[in-house]
């Protein structure tokens, strides 16, 4: 690091970039911790298999892309309902049935879930490191002596516009409010006639939605290989518990800290500390802060 | 708790015949596979020792197998001795488990087994940047030096040393199911508060679990290195080995002495036959066993969550009461 | 044999126990009621250690254990069963029973005996291999007694042994407690079932929004002119006990 403290126009520039970078990488994070606090949040299941997800919309990206030449931007509008698809299906097929289980059921159900899906990739796909490149990943965007991709900034845009509607529609519409309603308390939705088993097939849904969509974003920024969502369900898992479960303004929040935790730390540790980065503020928030940076309780008395 | 006779006849029928195999046998491929069911065997044993008789289901184990991996690979590489490095491994391991243990107290369930795989984690990437002290993510390679000593041995050797492991696992696992500590244990795993109000002193005895357990997988992870003979960040860390561990104790059944081996010999043995079946196409192959054990595990998880011992033991159960 | 003085405990804003203070001696049997809420769960919490007191002290046979551990308490020869009870699942009745023994006992085979010997004091006999989670509510409750028994306390807490047991249960759940005090341990029992305790308790204490409001024998409770204000609206019916 430069021993010159002096905040000159070169220090500032950095710490914009570095700022900038943050934003960028935040809104992402968020669209995928989103859908995984949500689960969480409602069917107070930790979905292991996450990462999975995200990978399989890297790869609908990089087909679509490198078969049929479609930008993975324009991939994103069909992703969202393909994904919605599947997370409606393994809800149905799969989680349906250990949604009343204990913990390490369902720990092991999502596991094993996460092993398939990773292999599926493998045996269909091999293991090579895939990457597509659209005309805006090499597109750079200079402002105010900050650098930024295209890319970035798009995927940016549309993973914070994804999440505020996703916001929005929890806070606002009747179903958002029958949703949070069950997180809160079960048994008392279900006394009120809330059809608990349709709420779930919805959580599930939705979030596989916006870890899907995630995937398609990201396609031109990472490697597409069939472990590439194993990056990202950690910092996920980082975020959701910073942010407490279940809270979504917190998760939104929580990415901009993880975020700035991995900008950060990269730039002056380099880049391959980072998951060390995330397990020890991953510790340290279970250990003093488990309810979350915003105090929502939930975190432990994951029993209920 | 159940303790089956019939367990017991099984696994005295399964050592018997690893130990009988190279006086039928002298054929390298099936010495080497009966090593490695009686190895995974062990290792999953020591993660049943937290995560089935304590509860704390950890998916971090390859932190400590990585731990002991080491200790015993880079004590060989400088030419010293690897029983060393094993005592070292296992030491190291006691206090990374104590550090585990300390966080299952902190944290429930699902957090828990999410600071494991974080652990483990930060092992690998450890192990990967450390250049000067593990040579990084080339690995080490462990010389072979003949002798016991140097634990440079030949494949009869070594059956009978892993089922020598084996056995010790064996049997620390037959005595947390009968003495004051396993019935205690049980009660920590059933419900907390009320192994409290028992007088179980609950946040110890799970510290203590995980501590035997990290030490068993240390050991066990110190014997591979030097029986495969090369150590490789991402392998022993990986989280692929520590879902492995869970993965046949579950299968077997989680929370038995015998669980862990039948888990093993049964996992081991589809992945040896599958393999000498397809040895032509690479990374086709092994995606298709481990997409058959990530399938099983939601199957016997949901179904049959007592594995093919509690398949059995109602079996045996159906059976008794058909002809009474 | 145990001593409570002045025990306040506070969550956060709520003072859930206010400066309660309390003598129980030995072979006593003595009652706590109030209505839901007025802390008596939460005051068993801080005897048996689960909770540490703000204020107050607990001292148990001479000796101060405020904030021990709770296994450190129950050692002592103090246990408290849950209001909701907690069963060992996934374990028989016999080795939910056994868990019980080994607090005092080292050897298995001698706490097998104990079990054995209280399963058969608390009428569990026929039910000893079956699996506790498959028990019903009634026999849940007696093994939660009979789990606790096993530890050989010398002052046994009993919350809410009685809720939501039929007549006939209820008659065997009185019974029983009757059996252990005559075998010499000290109780304290929490309950709502107003009738039980009025036969059963030698002294009553009421507990309302955290203060102890009254004391006394049970005639002198029901006739207490606070007691009744306490639970005035409630359905309970004083002039039945």
């Amino acid at each position: 690091m430069d021993p010159a403290r002096r905040l000159g126009p070169a220090q500032i520039d950095v710490v914009a970039q570095l700022a900038v970078s943050t934003v960028l990488l935040g809104g992402i994070y968020a669209l995928i911790a989103v859908g995984l606090t949500l689960i969480f949040g409602i069917m107070r299941v930790v979905n292991f298999a996450h990462g999975e997800f995200l990978m399989l919309g890297m790869y609908l990206a990089f087909f679509a892309f490198t078969l049929e030449g479609l930008d993975p931007y324009v991939v994103l509008l069909i992703s969202i309902p393909i994904f919605y698809g599947v997370g409606w299906l393994a809800y149905v097929l799969i989680m349906r049935g250990v949604i009343h289980a204990s913990h390490n059921v369902q720990i092991f159900t999502t596991v094993g879930l996460s092993t398939a899906l990773q292999n599926v990739a493998l045996v269909l796909w091999t293991g090579d490191f895939r990457v597509i490149r659209p005309w805006h990943s090499s597109v750079v965007l200079r402002v105010a002596g900050t650098a930024f991709n295209l890319s970035q900034v798009v995927a940016w845009a549309v993973a914070v516009a994804l999440t505020i509607a996703l916001f929005a529609f929890m806070k606002w519409t009747h179903t958002g409010r029958v949703m949070r309603a069950t997180a809160q308390d079960r048994d008392a939705a279900t006394l009120m006639g809330i059809d608990t088993d349709r709420v779930y097939r919805l959580t599930f849904a939705i979030g596989i939605a916006c870890v899907g969509a995630a995937g398609v974003l990201v396609s031109p920024l990472y490697a597409v290989y069939p472990q590439a969502g194993l990056q990202f369900v950690t910092l996920a898992y980082v975020v959701v518990v910073l942010g407490g479960l279940g809270d979504m303004a917190g998760a939104m929040a929580g990415s901009l800290i993880v975020a700035a935790v991995e900008v950060a730390g990269s730039y002056v540790f380099g880049a391959a500390w980072k998951e060390v980065f995330y397990f020890l503020l991953f510790i340290g928030v279970l250990v003093f802060r488990p309810a979350g940076l915003f105090g929502q309780r939930g975190a432990e008395t994951l029993g209920a | 708790m159940t303790r089956l006779a019939p367990d017991r006849w099984t696994a005295v029928a399964l050592f018997a015949a690893a130990a009988a195999t190279p006086l039928v046998t002298r054929d390298t491929f099936m010495l080497d596979s009966v090593i490695l069911i009686l190895l995974w065997g062990s290792l999953s044993a020591g993660w049943n020792v937290a995560g089935g008789y304590a509860g704390q289901v950890s998916l971090g184990h390859a932190a400590f197998f990585g731990i002991g991996a080491y200790a015993a690979a880079l004590m060989s590489a400088r030419h010293l001795n690897p029983w060393l490095g094993l005592a070292i491994g296992v030491g190291l391991s006691i206090g990374a488990g104590g550090l585990i243990g300390y966080l299952s107290n902190r944290l429930k369930g699902p957090y828990f087994a999410l600071s494991t795989i974080a652990f483990a984690e930060v092992l690998k990437i450890v192990a990967s940047r450390w250049r000067g002290f593990t040579a990084g993510s080339e690995g080490v390679p462990v010389p072979f030096r003949p002798g016991f000593a140097t634990l440079g041995l030949g494949h009869v050797a070594w059956l009978y040393l892993i089922l020598v492991l084996a056995l010790v696992c064996y049997a620390l696992q037959m005595y947390l199911e009968r003495s004051r500590v396993g019935y205690q244990l049980a009660g920590v795993r059933e419900d907390e508060d009320a192994a409290e109000a028992l007088g179980i002193a609950t946040r110890r005895r799970k510290v203590q679990a995980v501590v035997l357990s990290a030490a068993l997988t240390s050991m066990g992870g110190s014997l591979w290195a030097q029986y495969v003979g090369f150590v490789d960040p991402s392998h022993v860390f990986s989280i692929d080995l520590s879902v492995r561990f869970a993965l046949n104790s579950i299968i077997g059944g989680i929370g038995t002495a015998l669980g862990p081996f039948l888990g093993s010999l049964l996992i081991t043995s589809l992945e040896t036959y599958l393999r000498a079946t397809f040895s032509g196409i690479q990374a086709g192959f092994t995606g298709i066993y481990l997409i058959i054990y990530g399938v099983v595990l939601i199957l016997i998880v949901r179904f049959a969550p007592e594995g093919v011992t509690g398949i059995a033991a109602r079996w045996r159960t159906r059976r008794d009461r058909a002809h009474a | 044999m145990l001593t409570l003085e002045s025990v306040t405990k506070r969550f956060g804003g709520l003072t859930a126990v206010r400066g309660v203070s309390l003598e129980v001696r030995r072979g006593d049997l003595l009652g706590i009621i109030g209505p839901n809420g007025a802390g008596k769960t939460t005051l068993f919490n801080v005897i048996a250690g689960y909770y540490r007191p703000e204020e107050g002290r607990v001292v148990f046979e001479g000796r101060d254990v405020t904030g021990l551990p709770a296994h450190a308490i129950s050692r002592l020869g103090l246990t408290r069963t849950f209001q909701i009870v907690k069963p060992f699942g996934n374990l028989c009745v016999a080795d939910n029973v056994m868990i019980g023994a080994l607090t005092r006992l080292q050897r298995v085979r001698d706490a097998r005996v104990e079990a054995e010997r209280v399963i058969a004091l608390c009428g569990l006999g026929p039910h000893a291999p079956a699996r506790a989670r498959a028990l019903p509510v009634g026999l849940r409750k007696r093994l939660e007694v009979a789990r606790a028994l096993a530890t050989r306390p010398r002052l046994l807490l009993l919350d809410e042994v009685m809720a939501g047991l039929n007549p006939s249960e209820l008659a065997g759940i009185i019974d029983l407690v009757r059996r252990v005090h005559a075998e010499g341990v000290t109780l304290i029992v929490i309950e709502h079932v107003m009738a039980a305790m009025m036969r059963l308790a030698q002294r009553i204490v009421m507990l309302h929004h955290g203060e102890k409001i009254a004391e006394g024998t049970p005639a002198e409770i029901a006739h207490d002119r606070r007691v009744i204000d306490a639970y005035l609206g409630d359905e309970f019916n004083l002039a039945e006990a």
